[in-house]
């Protein structure tokens, strides 16, 4: 067995997928006694403020100018500011604010303007300088050393070109076949792939095209074989898996490699059936050797599967340089990545990705820069190579101070060109113009046509402008919503465009880390890892099939009755197909099932290993769809256990351990929502009946405007879901954050509805919010200019 | 100092956790490891056998004479010993040649596999660890005896095909070592990322004054990120500037540029090479190298020689083709060149922090995957040891009566105090060590 491991993985401390349903439930339990007053309520703390800290602190703890001019921040705890009132508070008579007084008094502080997280809720929203995100550095650096290779060429054709040879060694002459294969999954026995053009005992193949990463991180790529094998994946020059030695019994031979998601890759594979070395004369007077090849992958967090034929194409696309440096993860606490702050170990990782590009740039330069070791004008291409890497790297042309800084002066002082390129480079990408989405602008306009252009490719791409973009922030053709859309909607086709919607669905849905699926084995012995496997990837195939459909209706992400099954999913799930049916779009009862509501991986994902969770299923709909804040509260609780009451179905022992007032806070709306998904188990198969009591799956909601909408089984939810403004809201703000990355508050406080009516007029197109949402964010000034007083 | 990891004396120094892979990248390890006797061990390979006449001294004991394929290593004579007798007994899949490499340094067979040599069986990779790599992994595994890289493999024309006839090192059963035998590659995988650091030190200044420049146009509040980034930025220097007085005891060696891997250049790549070599074990990189010379079957055509034929296909001419055997003489005469250089420069550098020089403290071991080439024996393998590194008893030549080879194996595993009962095929591994050396 080889196993090349080309790098670690990238975020260890992404939670493993085992950790979502426990931290999930965490958050949860700790939900359940949610102490915290609901917004209605008038908390006493307030009226005590009022009559005995306002006068001296002010009205919001900002000070009063003559008595206690300080704003009342910091980061004491509840527990301490109630210690601290208490002893000291009010300073004209201590001790007469104490014991229950203090804490209701400790806590409204704390939580309305003294704590760090309330001042940042208190802070206005604006447009705050960020950094790339780690997503959006590997993009731009793949992207950017991109621009000086040939893009390439993609195809829609799936599968891949074989090439089939009548000897061991895959030379032209003999080239007996050439074909398209959909998969690589091939037992030929001790038999011939074609008796008529092969001898069974020797013969070699060769399998050319590309495969399609969909998400970014570490895929395994395993060939299963008993003959020689060859497996070359996005660098053609560097096999990732040789083993074109066959020794021992070793059949598995793999190679790890990281890819950046969204992206296709080069890939070439060669097999070859016979003995290697010096040709063995008397090979065939055998009887020939059985020879099979698979060609498998481990997608991250995956099982192992054979590489479908959907991400195999005939394309031959450009080598990426893809950057393997860990990072850091982004700060996601807002349910997007906010690149608003450093660290050490951030600062630390783009040294490190720094120095690999710089060496990655040396090692490809000839064919980077286009110039030759010993060409007479090799300086000069060099320095022109640097330039444009510069220009490129900063989204933006070099003025003539710019330029002398970080070309002129590196070429003359380094001891070699190839030592000033690498200077440039680390230069380069070490300069804040890089790193950050937004700075190097002229001081004159804050909508710089290039800062537009960066903003449109981030927002769509997370990535750099491409050409066209800047061609046209070049000629000032990116001024007006008009252009902006434009240039949008020509963006829209591009495959990372894709990906990112494809990426924030998954988020939206709360499975972007895979969740562990596992389910009790006794109850439920089918369901196995596989299984789990194709759950997830009918989910993905749903959610491509609604972004790619002419509509791209987001109502049918919550309505749809059709789900894609494969042969293994059809039986698990009672539906007629035959064993080994391919993936197809399966009508099923528009009763029992609605869109990803009641998808059989969510249903799975939001329930225990071996009962079905109505709390989870409550709060994803809570949170996800509906936008609805639930507070984390103070402390845990496990779960009352199905088998302490078996005498109480699902519904009534969740009702019964969440039935104290201090829960019901939260579990009033959590409950009911999640209780209408009681037909369907911890696997996501519809049931009837619980414990021989038939199924309630009746519920019920209270919208932001206080009515309360009954509703009974998942259709009945997904109808209402589907048509409320709330649904709408919550979508169109989740997504404008997933792409833009700022506040949408920081656009105007009429942005988010003024974007959700766009999108109810255009009859809910995913595709068209998307555009929308670039052309209101792009054209957005950024107040990102000095006053001149305050510069230092 | 007393013996501490590095770990402890970086947390002593106070650097933080998080500035420790960056520290810990740095090219010497030196710390902890300085104390001890630095022993080293070079395995030396070259292909297709020897002219027995011409090689094995007649004599046995201290008192004998060099024959013209050894004569280059006359100025080493007190330092040297021959080992005649030593015979690779390991059979089971794979040709001579095969085994003859595969099974050189790991003392057991070959697994079954696809690659069919001249004759016999086909086979794959060699089923165990080969002893250069045992004898790492236990230097490894003490703090007071590791190194940054722990060995180093370098190759001089070695094909760039992977098979069972181009590889002699092995880090476990089925896992072949690729030597590096780009003399550039080489370099940089030993100073390549002290060069990085040199680079980027040089534009740290320009980095300051950049981002000051553009945190002079953006918004106050931004600005704050801007200067913890630059405050990064200066830590940063500070650290490169700290690490950078540790220093290498020996400085970076300048490399004749643009030598390529050509047949004709080979006696310039071998130099860098042992010029590489000798740099590293002077900065104390590793303590064990292995040096192959093309591979199993090589066909070096050594034309600086007067030899025209390639190398393989002279050594199957028969011993009364005078001609031939001359001329094979004198390409193993070439290889005991390479050793008296690589023994030169041993002997000129003197061991860092230690008594006298390199060669003290460092064994050369010259090996072959045949006995001679025509007959395709495994009998009688070339062992010639050169250097004071093992305390064997140097000086002499010596003859056993057909000794597995194991029993050297596990010679050169105890002469660094690992002391292994059996290695390879336990079959051959007899009376334990060879007896004799010390």
């Amino acid at each position: 067995m080889q196993i090349t491991k080309l790098r670690e993985p990238l975020l260890s401390s992404h939670r493993s997928p085992a950790r979502f349903a426990v931290s999930l439930a965490f958050t949860l339990g700790i939900a359940l006694f949610a102490g915290v007053a609901s917004a209605d309520e008038v908390p006493t703390g307030e009226l005590v403020y009022k009559q005995k800290c306002a006068a001296c602190h002010g009205a919001k703890g900002e000070g009063a100018t003559d008595k206690y001019p300080q704003p009342l921040v910091g980061d004491r705890s509840v527990g301490e500011l109630t210690e601290y009132v208490s002893k000291t508070m009010p300073e004209d008579k201590p001790g007469t604010c104490v014991g229950e007084e203090a804490r209701l008094v400790s806590q409204f502080i704390h939580d309305s303007f003294y704590s760090p997280t309330a001042q940042a809720r208190n802070k206005p929203a604006r447009i705050e300088l960020s950094r790339l995100t780690v997503r959006q550095y590997r993009n731009v650096v793949a992207d950017l050393i991109g621009t000086f290779r040939d893009t390439g060429k993609l195809d829609k054709q799936s599968g891949l070109r074989g090439e089939y040879f009548k000897s061991r060694r895959a030379d032209g002459k003999d080239r007996a076949i050439e074909r398209i294969d959909s998969v690589v999954a091939f037992d030929f026995q001790d038999k011939s792939p074609d008796t008529e053009k092969l001898e069974p005992h020797e013969f070699s193949i060769k399998w050319e095209g590309a495969v399609f990463a969909p998400e970014t991180g570490e895929y395994e790529f395993q060939v299963r074989t008993n003959q020689a094998t060859r497996l070359w994946i996005n660098d053609l020059n560097q096999p990732l898996v040789d083993a074109y030695v066959k020794s021992g019994s070793d059949t598995e031979h793999r190679g790890a490699i990281f890819l950046i998601g969204g992206r296709t890759y080069a890939l070439r594979l060669e097999f070859s059936k016979a003995k290697q070395g010096v040709d063995d004369k008397k090979a065939k007077e055998k009887p020939p050797a059985p020879a099979s090849i698979f060609l498998e992958w481990k997608r991250p967090h995956r099982a192992t599967e054979v590489i479908p034929a959907r991400n195999l194409s005939t394309s031959k696309p450009s080598l990426w340089c893809v950057v393997s440096t860990p990072f850091p993860p982004d700060d996601r606490s807002l349910g997007w990545e906010k690149a608003t702050s450093i660290s050490k170990e951030w600062d630390q990782a783009t040294t490190d990705a720094a120095i690999e590009v710089a060496t990655y740039v040396v090692a490809h330069l000839d064919k980077l820069s286009g110039t030759k070791r010993d060409a007479a004008d090799r300086v000069s291409r060099l320095q022109d190579f640097c330039r444009r890497f510069a220009e490129r790297a900063f989204r933006r042309p070099l003025d003539d101070d710019t330029k002398q800084l970080f070309i002129d002066r590196q070429f003359s002082e380094a001891t070699d060109p190839e030592a000033a390129v690498k200077r440039v480079v680390l230069l380069v990408l070490k300069s804040p113009r890089f790193l950050y989405r937004e700075v190097g602008g002229s001081v004159e306009s804050s909508n710089n046509p290039y800062d537009v252009a960066s903003r449109m490719a981030f927002g769509l791409w997370d990535s750099m402008p491409d050409q066209p973009l800047l061609n046209a922030a070049a000629k000032g053709e990116l001024a007006t919503r008009a252009q902006v859309v434009s240039h949008a909607e020509r963006m829209l086709a591009d495959p990372r465009t894709h990906s990112k919607l494809s990426d924030f669905l998954l988020r939206w849905l709360k499975v972007d880390h895979v969740p562990d699926v596992a389910k009790d084995t006794e109850r439920f012995p089918e369901f196995n890892a596989v299984l789990a496997n194709d759950l997830r990837t009918s989910l993905e195939l749903f959610l491509n099939e609604v972004l790619s459909s002419e509509s791209a209706d987001f109502r049918q992400l919550l309505l749809a009755n059709s789900l894609p099954l494969n042969g293994r999913l059809a039986k698990f799930y009672g539906v007629d197909l035959p064993e080994d049916a391919p993936f197809q779009s399966v009508p099923l009862d528009s009763n029992e099932r609605a869109g990803v509501l009641s998808h059989p991986y969510l249903m799975a994902g939001f329930a225990y290993t071996a009962t079905s969770s109505p709390i989870h299923r409550g709060v994803f709909i809570a949170r996800s769809v509906l936008g609805r804040t639930l507070r984390p509260p103070p402390e845990a609780v496990t779960p009352l256990a199905a088998d302490l009451r078996p005498d109480l179905t699902t519904r009534d022992r969740v009702a019964l351990q969440t039935k104290p007032e201090s829960c019901q806070s939260c579990h009033a709306m959590i409950n009911p929502l999640g209780f209408t998904l009681e037909h369907f188990d911890a696997v996501g198969r519809f049931r009837k009946e619980e414990l021989g009591k038939p199924i309630v799956a009746s519920g019920a909601y209270r919208t932001r405007h206080g009515d309360t909408v009954q509703f009974n089984g998942v259709r009945d939810l997904a109808n209402f879901l589907a048509n409320s403004p709330e649904t709408h809201a919550a979508f169109v703000e989740q997504l404008f954050h997933a792409l833009i990355k700022q506040p949408i508050r920081a656009y105007g406080s009429q942005t988010k509805d003024s974007l959700r009516q766009t999108f109810v007029q255009e009859n809910f197109n995913i595709r068209k919010l998307l555009v929308e949402i670039i052309a209101t964010s792009a054209l957005t000034p950024v107040e990102s200019k000095p006053q001149t007083a305050s510069a230092q | 100092m007393t013996q501490t990891s590095r770990r402890d004396f970086l947390r002593d120094l106070g650097l933080s956790a998080a500035a420790l892979p960056f520290v810990l990248n740095l090219p010497s390890l030196g710390f902890a490891n300085q104390q001890a006797r630095k022993q080293r061990l070079v395995i030396m390979f070259s292909p297709n056998g020897v002219v027995p006449n011409t090689f094995w001294p007649e004599e046995e004991g201290e008192d004998f004479k060099l024959k013209e394929s050894l004569s280059p290593l006359e100025p080493f004579k007190n330092k040297l010993l021959t080992l005649h007798g030593v015979c690779d007994k390991v059979r089971g899949d794979g040709d001579s040649h095969m085994r003859g490499i595969g099974c050189l340094l790991t003392g057991t067979e070959l697994f079954p596999g696809n690659i069919q040599g001249g004759s016999d069986t086909p086979a794959g990779w060699s089923s165990g660890i080969s002893i250069d790599q045992e004898i790492k992994n236990y230097l490894q595994a003490d703090a007071s005896r590791r190194t940054r890289f722990g060995s180093l493999e370098f190759g001089v024309m070695v094909p760039d095909r992977a098979d069972t006839w181009t590889r002699m090192s092995y880090s476990g059963a089925n896992k072949p070592i690729t030597p590096i035998d780009d003399p550039y590659q080489m370099f940089s995988k030993l100073y390549g990322r002290m060069k990085d650091q040199e680079s980027l030190k040089s534009i740290l200044d320009e980095l300051q004054g950049d981002l000051k420049k553009v945190a002079s146009v953006v918004n106050a509040q931004d600005r704050q990120l801007l200067e913890e980034q630059t405050n990064f930025v200066r830590e940063l220097e500070q650290e490169l500037k700290a690490t950078s007085t540790e220093g290498l005891n020996h400085t970076v060696p300048e490399l004749e540029p643009g030598i390529k891997e050509d047949n004709d250049n080979m006696p310039k790549l071998s130099k860098l090479n042992i010029d590489l070599m000798v740099n590293s074990f002077a900065n104390d990189f590793a303590r064990v190298v292995t040096l192959q010379y093309t591979n199993s079957v090589g066909g070096a055509k050594m034309r600086w020689l007067g030899v025209d034929e390639g190398h393989h296909e002279l050594s199957h001419n028969p011993d009364t083709d005078e001609k031939s055997q001359d001329k094979l003489t004198r390409i193993n005469k070439w290889y005991a060149d390479q050793m008296a250089y690589l023994a030169q420069r041993l002997s000129e550098t003197p061991e860092p922090g230690g008594q006298g020089s390199l060669l003290d403290n460092t064994l050369i071991v010259w090996t072959n995957e045949l006995g001679k080439g025509n007959s395709h024996t495994l009998d009688n393998i070339p062992f010639v040891l050169l250097g004071n590194g093992l305390d064997f008893q140097m000086g002499r030549a010596l003859k056993y009566k057909k000794t597995a080879h194991n029993r050297l194996l596990m010679s050169l595993a105890h002469g660094f105090g690992h002391r292994i009962e059996r290695f390879g095929n336990p079959d051959f591994c007899g009376d334990g060590p060879l007896l004799n050396l010390t």
